[in-house]
């Protein structure tokens, strides 16, 4: 995957993802959200069950 | 997103309590790809660090706000950062000060008139 830049469009990507809405597993794509015109908070974080 | 499975994300909403409101989608990033791709793999590790980007619907990033493991991030923060790029998104000649918060907060409109003057600006706008 190549690199992201700001001010630059980001590399598209797809990942496998726990929908607490639905309470089952499904897949999260850029290509769907950018398709419903949606903005995209990406948020990383160390791990669960770990505390900040 | 983390590199945790999507099956620690569900044991994990699940049980904790600060979870319970959650409804948006938890990634999983097992391989570090995408972590990677947005510079907070931390190799040494094998963690995600604590990275949030902001990206417009047309899939360009806008934000990148990036702290390392024992610092939190603070939501009202990044609900600013959002609301001034869907803002400046809409306002193209206007620019958000540090002290925007809100759609009706003092903006800027940047001119060749403006440049040095940024002090009168900004007293002028709040006067």
């Amino acid at each position: 995957m190549s690199v992201a830049r700001l001010g630059a469009k980001v590399p598209p990507f797809e990942l496998e993802a726990y929908l607490p809405e639905s309470q089952d597993f499904g897949t999260v794509s850029s290509s769907t959200l950018q398709g419903e015109k949606k903005w995209i908070i990406l948020f990383f974080y160390p791990a669960d069950f770990t505390f900040v | 997103m983390s590199c945790d499975t999507k099956f620690v994300h569900l044991a994990w909403q699940r049980s904790e309590g600060e979870l319970a409101g959650v409804r948006y989608p938890m990634g999983s990033d097992p391989k570090g790809e995408l972590a990677r791709a947005f510079g907070v793999y931390d190799e040494d590790t094998g963690l995600a660090l604590r990275g949030t980007f902001i990206i417009n619907p047309e899939g360009v990033l806008l934000n990148a706000e990036v702290n390392f493991y024992n610092i939190g991030r603070n939501i009202d923060e990044l609900m600013r950062k959002l609301k001034a790029n869907m803002y400046v998104a809409r306002k193209t000649d206007e620019a958000c000060p540090s002290k925007w918060k809100d759609d009706g907060d003092a903006t800027l409109r940047p001119s060749a008139k403006m440049v040095g003057r940024v002090h009168e600006a900004l007293q002028g706008e709040s006067g």
